[in-house]
């Protein structure tokens, strides 16, 4: 980040790629949209280029992009509250087809293949019903893996705030799932 | 709280590998001997593992060389009139509030002087009455108001006020008696 600072175009796309896979996937995951997600993934690297002076040297690069990332994505959300244009459920399970077979796992049988796809869209679907402040800390800790300190920091809120909104997140997870899961333990 | 609830509290610092020692011991003894617990926590383990293991969404290939180029077409463009760039304002409020205190520290000892209290004074004292000053041997020739190219038998503007203006008849009756010269003029109307 130092030498992007500096201008130098090609540490700023060595950058990008570095990133892109997490930030595309925390908009994909938080929006339910897979339509929005290059445009938004683009803008959050234009907003790291433009302000890239702003960057505090030996601050995480990580947490600085992913609360651009964060960011945008709420405004999204609520630019398309406004606009009564919510976004379609069906929106993700397209997209989980979409990536299924690149990631089914070879010596899995056709139906157990069924059941994890079956799973994985309910719980696609069920996290894009999370309200919106639980979702993100939700995304950021159980998809993207981010440490609670880290999420505090990209959210602005104190470490119990966000511990709190991700027991709750989870707890509304396993609520939405409970009616599937048990389908699933049943012989 | 009975002994589920406080059970369950802890499953997500438990996932999160977050509970003391003394807690993970309790708690997996209490899983050990609680059914419902179990599948408590089996079906909140599961979920979150679904929730890690969902497939990633892909970002376009040349998402980077597209986020460049719009970085570079976001950068200000240089600006093609030479336009002077604006100070801070700190500076401006600063050098203000010092060009006054320079000012004020140069007029205080003026102020004292007897010119300045005269003035003063002046503002607040009434009007003195006319006072003889002196007696005319003889009368004064009477001046002729039409040589002054003013017609006064017409209505007069006074002008007491830079904005207000009153509109009346002049009137000066003079008090003194025929022949003496005021220092002062009282116009009344």
């Amino acid at each position: 980040m130092g030498r992007v600072a500096e201008d130098d175009e090609r540490a700023f796309t060595e950058l990008v790629r570095r990133f892109q896979g997490r930030v595309g996937n925390l908009i994909s995951r938080v929006l339910n949209d897979r339509e929005s997600v290059d445009d938004l993934a683009q803008e959050v690297f234009v907003r790291v280029f433009v302000h890239r002076r702003n960057y505090r040297r030996g601050s995480k690069f990580s947490t600085w992009v992913f609360t651009i990332a964060a960011n945008l994505a709420k405004n999204e959300i609520r630019r398309r509250v406004r606009r009564r244009n919510w976004f379609s459920l069906d929106a993700l399970t397209e997209v989980l087809s979409d990536s299924l077979p690149q990631l089914a796992d070879p010596t899995e049988s056709r139906e157990q293949g069924l059941e994890r796809e079956q799973l994985q869209g309910a719980v696609g679907r069920a996290i894009a019903t999370v309200p919106e402040k639980y979702r993100l800390a939700l995304v950021l800790r159980d998809i993207e893996g981010l440490a609670y300190e880290e999420i505090a920091e990209v959210l602005g809120l104190p470490g119990g705030t966000v511990r709190s909104r991700i027991n709750r997140a989870r707890g509304m997870l396993q609520r939405k799932l409970q009616p599937l899961l048990r389908k699933q333990e049943a012989p | 709280m009975n002994r589920c609830d406080q059970a369950r509290r802890l499953f997500g610092s438990y996932w999160d590998d977050e509970v003391t020692q003394a807690e993970r011991e309790w708690l997996e003894s209490h899983l050990a001997a609680c059914p419902g617990c179990r599948q408590q926590y089996e079906q909140f383990a599961r979920t979150l593992e679904t929730v890690g293991s969902l497939p990633r969404t892909d970002v376009a290939a040349d998402l980077a060389e597209r986020a460049l180029a719009a970085a570079r077409r976001a950068t200000t463009a240089p600006d093609r009139i030479a336009v002077v760039r604006a100070r801070p304002v700190w500076i401006q409020v600063t050098a203000t509030a010092a060009l006054l205190l320079v000012g004020l520290s140069a007029l205080l000892p003026w102020l004292g002087t007897p010119a300045v209290q005269r003035v003063l004074a002046g503002r607040n004292a009434k009007v003195a009455e006319p006072r003889l000053v002196a007696t005319a041997s003889r009368a004064p020739e009477p001046v002729r108001l039409d040589s002054l190219g003013i017609d006064h038998t017409e209505d007069v503007e006074f002008i007491l006020d830079p904005v207000v203006l009153h509109r009346g008849r002049a009137q000066a009756p003079s008090r003194l008696p025929k022949g003496v010269q005021g220092e002062q003029a009282v116009i009344s109307f």
